[in-house]
């Protein structure tokens, strides 16, 4: 499937407001997404949301031979998996671009730079070594994917837990949670990618650029740390010209980014570890009713609501969008339709749902019935009119056809197109 | 090659130091010293420009066709630029192990892209539009930054070739060993666990087209590492411009009366 | 059956939901109404099999009077019909038709003589990537459909390349028709809020122009986050809006 190409006039306006120092959703130039780190019930998985991009990893390992060159080493392994799910431009199956640069680049931030520690792995020298594969699956594409790959993958693999192991002799007994707790992997430093998104031959940077704002850009410059300020990673790509300032001022921002970045897994870890000893529930299916999962939730975005000029207002105007002082209670969870008995739907609908029909009249209601009934048998030419692909349009009792078609053509929503273009200037 | 393999292992259990005290490096140049660069323009007939390039023991085969009409898929299209085409492959003997698929692998694949991304930055696509540019480079003898050399013959395949740039684009591969920038790499020093900068720049805006960085650096190091790497790059194109002019002159004086 | 459909106005219905029109019983009480007034005219989400109404869309019942019954839902997926007007953006110009994306399951095509005032000679200036304000024509299930930019009359009537400044967006359906309603108290409240233009395609396009970026921003934050707002809630958001604008 192809995705919706992108118009001049949105192109233009992003540019335009790029250069206001304005973006879409309301952020700063310097501006992070909210970020969101949840934990599955498993050890090693791990849900990342920024913003609305969405992207799990689950972490496992198995015992293998090691390879030849490096006996004592473990081995790691990564897989960015583009799903169609994520995205109608990507293709399921085949290696795109896109997927070969998101998966070297994570290999490049989390191998190249030696963060785990890859010989603790090493069960028996040159025979069983532990072979650590992070999955990780795109599961909303709204830009952004290799941070938030990248946070996602450090994330799980500090969440992992391995089994321990037992050698007696020449035999490897790998131990069930049960007998033995499971061991963590050793972690040096937790290198987080921070990427630039550059406008205009780089005379506009913008920090964790969104799918929108990832189509107009002219290149991207992906910069990994840790919050040692050491760089584990530069890459950038897109057919951009930059100059050495640039890239030393990317740096200092991503430096920043960075550690507030680590600061907030940290916690996220420190969360997680306190759940699981309290014994509460944790993991996928308990995500449901938290609303980890479903798409329509919606999260508060500030909304900066005032010109520059109107500078004064701007604390009153950065309200959140929706109101917290809601006085309705007709919308438990915002966008989720309820079906079911006592349920409300919140459809966003303006009238108000009425459980009447319980009550209604069966006798006078059979006798409609038959009335129309009746008339079906009179009148056995039913006429159809099928405007549109799938909403079809029936006309029971067709006396008039002409007039009935130029009803359901008003009725169908149709209007004129200069009444439905609609214009009001003040 | 099998026993300089050998040597290059042993020198990484021994962690054999790539900056002896005198400031010399493994193979017997200074820090900020460049391997020696040879190239030849107009190699082949059937191309519409290619060259060969070898820095040191590195060695690489560029060729360029084009700009034509878009072969393949048309879909690919672009209606106000020429597309890019980059294929990097290695040739099966270039290693000291036998390379069992010369291209189509994650590594060559991100190489071609980074090729691809590189050009598009220097080639001057907007004079070609709805056209396609063919740009397929061979690495014959790899002895590190290959990235590097891929981009200097293409380079002078695309001049030979004709096609408007806005620079020459050049390339080098430097790393960090003891607090000191080293430039151009070999493949000893690469696999020796030193931090390695690839930097693609067109000298005379000091712009970068590609950069790109492994394995871990402090930041306060990175602009002395990205200064030594354009000082290389610098040049390299020095080596460049020498090269496309004397081919010229050998060429207008076969041809000229 | 009337009875029964009208009880059930505005509540939710899903697919496999059905009314027996019951034909049965028909003689016994037949021809007490008079044969004109009961006529049911069932629109989008509601079809006629044999002597049952089946419903095949979930969502809210509608009703319109007299007897216009259709199922209203917050869908996403556009489906094209004829005489609905869409915005679409020109992704080709291949010969005589420009190919137009509408965000429905192909392209349609639009003739560049389509165009008020256009001829073989005088060429619309229409450029790849441009938006279109235009009416579905052709909407057939096995066929292309089909755009024109000019009404019955040959005039533009308000349709044609469009959207210098402002910015283009995607809502729910639902959300659109809400807007383009004869009268929509969403867009009445938006109209107090601050000058702005703009256009509603049936497909779920939105395109917002007001005085400056940072307005046309809000606006369409503002609509968008009308998706899953009740009407107080709306109100209140309006509210803090024009209390800060002022």
């Amino acid at each position: 499937m192809k995705e919706t190409p992108l118009s001049n006039c949105e192109r233009d306006f992003l540019l335009k407001a790029i250069q206001e120092k304005k973006r879409l959703d309301g952020r700063q130039t310097y501006d992070y997404r909210k970020l969101k780190i949840m934990f599955g019930t498993d050890f090693g998985c791990c849900f990342v949301e920024l913003g609305k991009t969405r992207v799990m990893a689950q972490v496992s390992c198995e015992l293998v031979a090691p390879k030849e060159n490096r006996p004592n080493e473990g081995i790691m392994f990564f897989n960015i998996e583009l799903s169609p799910m994520a995205s109608p431009a990507f293709e399921q199956g085949r290696q795109s671009e896109l997927s070969v640069k998101l998966n070297r680049q994570l290999e490049r931030c989390l191998r190249n730079s030696k963060c785990i520690d890859l010989e603790s792995l090493c069960v028996v020298s040159g025979e069983k070594v532990w072979q650590i594969r992070v999955d990780v699956h795109m599961l909303n594409h709204d830009g952004n994917l290799m941070d938030a790959a990248s946070i996602t993958a450090i994330a799980s693999l500090c969440h992992f837990r391995r089994p321990d192991v037992g050698i007696q002799g020449d035999e490897v007994t790998v131990y069930s949670p049960d007998e033995r707790d499971p061991i963590p992997l050793s972690i040096y430093h937790m290198p987080i990618s921070v990427s630039f998104a550059f406008f205009q031959q780089g005379t506009y940077l913008l920090v964790d650029p969104c799918e929108r704002e990832e189509r107009v850009m002219d290149g991207l410059l992906m910069i990994a740390m840790n919050k040692h300020r050491e760089i584990c990673s530069i890459q950038s790509s897109g057919g951009i010209m930059l100059l050495k300032e640039q890239v030393m001022r990317c740096s200092k921002i991503a430096s920043v980014k960075v550690s507030e970045i680590t600061k907030l897994i940290m916690k996220a870890l420190e969360n997680d570890k306190t759940a699981r000893k309290a014994g509460g529930k944790c993991g996928f299916a308990e995500s449901m009713p938290q609303e980890r999962i479903t798409a329509l939730k919606k999260d508060e975005t500030a909304v900066e609501m005032t010109d520059v000029t109107e500078r004064a207002n701007d604390i009153v105007l950065n309200a959140e969008v929706p109101p917290q002082t809601s006085q309705s209670l007709l919308v438990p969870l915002p966008g989720m339709g309820q079906v079911g008995k006592d349920l409300q739907n919140s459809w966003g609908i303006e009238e108000y749902y009425q459980d009447e029909e319980e009550a209604f009249n069966s006798d006078e209601d059979k006798q409609t019935m038959m009335e129309v009934g009746e008339k079906q048998k009179v009148h056995e030419d039913v006429v159809e009119i099928s405007d549109s692909e799938e909403d079809e349009v029936v006309i029971l009792q067709p006396e008039a056809t002409d007039r009935a078609h130029k009803k359901t053509s008003s009725s169908s929503h149709l209007k004129e197109p200069a009444k439905s273009k609609k214009r009001h200037r003040k | 090659m099998s026993s300089f393999r050998c040597f290059v292992l042993c020198g990484n259990m021994a962690g054999l130091e790539l900056l002896s005290d005198q400031g010399y490096r493994l193979d017997g140049r200074k820090a900020s010293e460049l391997r020696k660069v040879q190239a030849r323009m107009g190699v082949f007939a059937q191309a519409d420009g290619s060259a060969y390039l070898e820095q040191g023991n590195t060695k690489a085969l560029a060729v360029v066709y084009g700009p034509h009409e878009m072969r393949g898929s048309r879909s690919r299209t672009l209606h106000d630029r020429a597309v890019i085409n980059c294929q990097y492959s290695m040739a099966t003997f270039s290693m000291s192990e036998r390379k069992r698929r010369p291209h189509g692998d994650r590594k060559s694949t991100e190489m071609s892209l980074h090729l691809k991304q590189t050009f598009e930055a220097a080639v001057m696509t907007q004079l070609y539009p709805r056209s396609q540019i063919d740009i397929y480079v061979k690495i014959l003898q790899s002895d590190g930054g290959n990235y590097s050399v891929c981009v200097n013959a293409a380079t002078l395949a695309v001049i030979d070739a004709g096609i408007p740039m806005l620079d020459y684009v050049c390339a080098s591969t430097v790393g960090f060993v003891d607090e000191t920038p080293l430039a151009d790499l070999c493949y000893a020093e690469e696999s020796g666990g030193v931090s390695s900068l690839a930097l693609a720049l067109l000298p005379r805006g000091g712009q970068i087209a590609l950069l790109q960085m492994d394995a871990r650096l402090h930041q306060d190091n990175l602009e002395a590492l990205m200064d030594a790497a354009m000082t290389a790059c610098k040049g390299v194109s020095k080596v460049l411009d020498q090269v496309v002019r004397q081919h010229l002159q050998e060429a207008s004086l076969a041809t000229g009366d | 059956m009337l009875s029964r459909l009208k009880a059930k106005v505005g509540s939710v219905l899903l697919p496999g939901d059905e009314f027996c029109l019951d034909t049965t019983g028909a003689d016994t009480i037949s021809l007490a109404g008079p044969s004109k007034a009961n006529k049911v005219v069932c629109g989008p989400g509601l079809r006629r099999s044999g002597d049952r109404l089946l419903v095949y869309k979930s969502g809210l019942l509608r009703h319109k009077e007299p007897n216009m019954f259709w199922m209203d839902a917050q869908h996403k997926r556009y489906v094209p019909a004829k005489g609905e007007t869409v915005i679409g953006i020109v992704t080709s110009k291949s010969g005589d038709v420009f190919k137009v994306d509408i965000g429905g399951s192909e392209q349609a095509s639009l003739s560049y003589l389509a165009f008020e005032g256009a001829t073989k000679r005088n060429r619309p200036n229409v450029q790849v990537g441009d938006l279109l304000f235009a009416q579905l024509i052709v909407a057939n299930k096995d066929m292309e459909a089909e755009l024109v930019c000019v009404d019955s009359a040959g005039r533009a009537n308000g349709m044609g390349v469009f959207g210098a400044g402002g910015l283009l967006f995607r809502v729910s359906l639902g959300l659109a028709r809400r807007l383009l309603a004869p009268q929509s108290d969403l867009r009445a409240e938006l109209e107090q809020l601050f000058p702005c233009e703009m256009v509603v395609g049936m497909n779920g396009r939105l395109w917002v122009k007001s005085t400056g970026v940072q307005r046309t921003l809000v606006l369409a934050n503002l609509l968008e986050s009308c998706e899953n707002l009740t009407p107080v809630q709306r109100r209140q958001l309006f509210g803090k809006l024009a209390q800060g604008a002022l």
